[in-house]
């Protein structure tokens, strides 16, 4: 794996999961997640999808450089989400993330795209269901892990303001 | 022969916002270097850094209890309250700089220097010149310039000394109202107990017990309670074996630690927000210091009346907890594949009034019922 591919995949799973960069890399498994992803389909698919995405940025910046996010939103649909290779790949990607669990890929992607071993559901490593982004996004603590301190419970939860719907007006 | 160097309560006032910003200025260094162990390894050594870093906090806890008894106004937002690291101890130790260090042989062997216990035989020999002058001491003796202690055990026995003779003129020193005292329930998963402070006795024990559970009583291996010291706890992970009861302090015959250097994040020693380039990570450097910034705010309201606010000021820690860990998991850009670490280089309030500032510093709100 190159440092470059690295770069690439955390800028696809920050588009992805609408974390940023800083956030996935402070979970400490992001080198274990692409190692997954690549194990599980495939040197050339990963490729691929790495490559989709960059042609969705593409589509999505303005002659200043600026990137349109409805553009981008558009360009993703397109070219990765309703891909029949691409697409289950990167939902699995976005629940990698999120639950720190790599789920098997549907029955037609493996009859179209070959089976393999590390396809299948499992978890990635002992720290990914504590580190799973579905915990910060609803502003809890995973269960049995990252104690809160007590008495926390009765507070409501936290989220961060950007995720709050007041927060763009 | 020096003389006493606490002649009134003024002095004694002085001399206990150093011990508040000395007990605190030890938390940085050992939360640095326990969250950069990698998760699940090293347990030996997380659990030894873990246990003393909570007891400096309820050593903390006692120095606000004393100064609160003698009717002071605990402050850890002043200016100067937390130390730009590299830094010397407030007590003007001033033979040893105290870094921020990921989980290492140097940062064990400061946090040895930092635990040491006293050297000195007697009142006469606890203040010992301060070596340079020029070197910004942060604060020696707090009321006899170019003095400084050997170790915080010495520094402790001062002000004790100090305040027995202060009680024994004034009847009135313990004027302080006990509605300001933190109890016990304010404080767990550590060792000790946490005593409100209301005379001279409780006073004593709470400054004595500080000292004892640093470097072991009488310089002995064990507290009061039969608990080690944390001059021990520290000496373990250089000798590679944990003490039992009966050994002699380079000795110790219990089982062996297991200690792996290189499970660490090897974060930037003494990193400076100036290490980080303008960006996303740097901002959440920033960010943490503002925060840090405000939790001190948050424990001074605690300390001055509101000591219920201590249990939001512990689900403040874990919060922090987690942004040290994420920032740790981040490697620092330009600085060799160094990793990034919070710097605690706390910004001034952005005003007075400090219920505006817990309202603005923090980034995540509780969301509305």
């Amino acid at each position: 794996m190159t440092a470059r591919s690295f770069e690439r995949f955390l800028h696809l799973s920050v588009d992805l999961t609408a974390f940023r960069e800083t956030e996935l890399l402070g979970t400490g498994l992001a080198h274990h997640y692409l190692a997954k992803v690549r194990a599980a389909c495939g040197d050339e698919i990963f490729a691929d999808l790495l490559a989709a995405h960059r042609l969705a940025r593409a589509d999505a910046t303005r002659d200043a450089g600026t990137c349109d996010r409805t553009l981008l939103d558009r360009a993703l649909r397109h070219r990765i989400l309703s891909d029949d290779t691409l697409g289950p790949v990167a939902r699995n990607v976005i629940k990698l993330w999120y639950a720190g669990m790599w789920y098997g890929l549907p029955p037609e992607w493996t009859d179209r795209n070959g089976a393999r071993a590390a396809a299948e559901t499992s978890t990635v490593t002992a720290a990914s269901y504590q580190e799973g982004l579905l915990w910060p996004a609803i502003g809890a603590n995973p269960p049995g892990a990252k104690a809160p301190g007590y008495g926390s419970w009765a507070q409501p939860p936290r989220i961060e303001e950007r995720y709050l719907k007041r927060a763009g007006k | 022969m020096t003389a006493p160097t606490i002649a009134n309560r003024d002095d004694l006032i002085s001399y206990l916002h150093t011990a508040m910003a000395l007990e605190h200025a030890t938390i940085p260094p050992y939360l640095t270097a326990y969250y950069s162990i990698h998760p699940n390894t090293n347990s030996d050594a997380a659990h030894i850094i873990r246990v003393v870093a909570v007891e400096e906090m309820l050593h903390l806890t006692l120095a606000a209890n004393v100064l609160n008894a003698i009717g002071g106004t605990p402050d850890l937002t002043r200016p100067g309250f937390v130390p730009s690291y590299p830094a010397y101890l407030p007590d003007g130790e001033d033979d040893f700089t105290v870094d921020l260090r990921p989980f290492s042989p140097e940062a064990v062997e400061t946090f040895c220097k930092i635990e040491r216990p006293g050297t000195a035989h007697g009142a006469s020999s606890r203040l010992v010149p301060a070596a340079d002058s020029a070197k910004t001491l942060l604060v020696s003796s707090p009321t006899v310039e170019g003095m400084r202690f050997y170790s915080i055990g010495e520094f402790y026995a001062e002000i004790i000394e100090g305040l027995e003779k202060v009680a024994a003129a004034d009847p009135g020193l313990f004027c302080g109202n006990p509605a300001r005292q933190v109890g016990p329930e304010a404080f767990y998963s550590g060792g000790g107990v946490l005593k409100p402070v209301t005379d001279l006795d409780s006073a004593r024990w709470a400054l004595q017990f500080i000292a004892d559970q640093g470097e072991g009583l009488d310089s002995g291996l064990y507290d009061d309670d039969g608990e080690l010291a944390h001059y021990y706890r520290f000496r373990q992970l250089q000798l590679g074996r944990y003490y039992q009861v009966g050994d002699q302090p380079d000795a110790p015959s219990g089982p062996p630690l297991s200690i792996t250097w290189d499970d660490v994040y090897q974060v930037k020693v003494s990193a400076r927000l100036a290490d980080y380039p303008p960006g996303e990570l740097a901002d959440t450097a920033r960010q943490f210091n503002v925060d840090y910034g405000v939790f001190l705010a948050l424990l001074t309201e605690a300390f001055n009346g509101e000591p219920t606010l201590l249990q939001d000021a512990v689900w403040y820690m874990f919060r922090l907890r987690d942004k040290i860990n994420q920032l740790m998991r981040n490697p620092l850009p330009g600085s060799d594949w160094l990793h990034a670490a919070p710097t605690f280089e706390i910004p001034a309030p952005a005003g007075s009034d400090q219920h505006a500032s817990l309202a603005t510093g923090e980034v995540a709100q509780a969301v509305p019922r």
